[in-house]
């Protein structure tokens, strides 16, 4: 009779092992931990940095709201026909939920100054456990050698 | 003595009514324009305009007969082709005006601008110039206005919904956006910026 009792239990516990969890799977402790900060000069040289931030050419989740919610996959730049930069971002939402982010991006020239006005906020949509890619491209060609891209999450 | 207990108290309340009431208003306060504002609606709001226009000039910068002529073509960028046949009521020169300036700006003359909605303004200087009326100014005599090249044209239509139960309100607004060939009629260059937004708030637009 327990025999018979135990076979259901057994089989419950197989079917349960086989339900997986829909991919992407984030690991947010690895994705975390690839995250590398860097000081930014002092004032003057010798001077201790005042600031530690995301390197240049890379996403920078500027939203303590999505930063455990959200990550990004890609991201790389190219020349245009007419010279000017396009940044691609592949953002992957790693939650069961919908997800509205927007980015803007700022480049910058040789110098690493700021080579013309910051992009405007621009939406991207992200469905529950699904990747959208960001576009955006340089006003200018001469002025835009590096860039930096800030996410965060919208209504 | 209880009557003139509360005699006492109307006639102090009495008497607070006609004091200033010596506070501060609620302040005006400025918002970024290229972000959700405290009042929302599911009509186009500043943060689209900004959003839109700036996508377009980033666009039509990387668009290579635009941007990247071996001569600087003459454009034409207003409102005159761009149709605004949506439900949301907006001036469109607030779209076509941001949108001129902004590329103007950024295309550090890989493009050249011509303000057909000055020709009048033009025509009248140059007749007066011609008559005598007034001298010829320091700039060399044209022989005729710029002509355009390419003309921007466009489009905002939009999809409703509504529910009569909750009263919950639903647009998808579209926008097009395109480049015409001023001789051929060919359509060298288009963008599209879309939204939806669906709400309870009765926001009017004006």
């Amino acid at each position: 009779m327990n025999k018979v009792r135990l076979v259901p239990l057994v089989l419950a516990l197989a079917g349960c092992a086989q339900v997986q969890e829909p991919a992407p799977v984030c690991n947010m402790a690895a994705i975390n931990s690839q995250r590398q900060l860097i000081a930014l000069p002092g004032l003057a040289p010798g001077d201790p940095s005042p600031v530690i931030e995301m390197p240049l050419n890379s996403v920078s989740i500027v939203d303590p709201k999505i930063i455990n919610k959200v990550y990004v996959r890609q991201v790389g730049a190219r020349r245009t026909a007419t010279g000017t930069v396009e940044v691609t971002a592949q953002v992957i939402n790693c939650t069961d939920f919908p997800l509205n982010a927007e980015a803007r991006t700022q480049f910058y020239d040789q110098m690493q100054a700021p080579g013309e006005p910051v992009s405007a906020w621009k939406r991207v949509s992200l469905p529950a456990r699904t990747s959208n890619t960001y576009r955006e491209s340089s006003m200018g060609s001469r002025n835009a050698a590096y860039y930096m891209v800030e996410l965060r999450e919208t209504r | 003595m209880r009557r003139s207990l509360i005699f006492v108290a109307a006639a102090l309340s009495l008497a607070g009514c006609n004091t200033v009431q010596n506070a501060a208003g609620t302040p005006t306060t400025y918002n970024d324009p290229g972000a959700l504002g405290p009042v929302k609606g599911v009509g186009i709001e500043s943060q689209d305009v900004v959003g839109m226009t700036d996508q377009m000039i980033r666009d039509m910068l990387a668009e290579p007969r635009l941007a990247n002529a071996q001569l600087a073509p003459n454009v034409i960028i207003d409102a005159e082709y761009f149709a605004n046949e949506s439900t949301s009521r907006i001036n469109k020169n607030t779209i076509t005006d941001r949108l001129r300036v902004g590329l103007n700006r950024a295309a550090q003359g890989r493009m050249n601008f011509v303000g057909r909605h000055y020709a009048g303004m033009v025509t009248s200087e140059r007749k007066i110039k011609r008559a005598g009326i007034a001298d010829k100014g320091s700039l060399p005599e044209a022989l005729a206005q710029k002509g355009g090249d390419y003309r921007l044209g466009g489009r905002i239509t939009s999809l409703d919904s509504w529910d009569p139960k909750s009263g919950m309100m639903s647009r998808f607004t579209q926008i097009v956006f395109e480049m015409v060939d001023l001789e051929t009629g060919e359509i060298v260059w288009t963008g599209l910026y879309d939204f939806s937004k669906s709400g309870q708030d009765a926001v009017i637009y004006r």
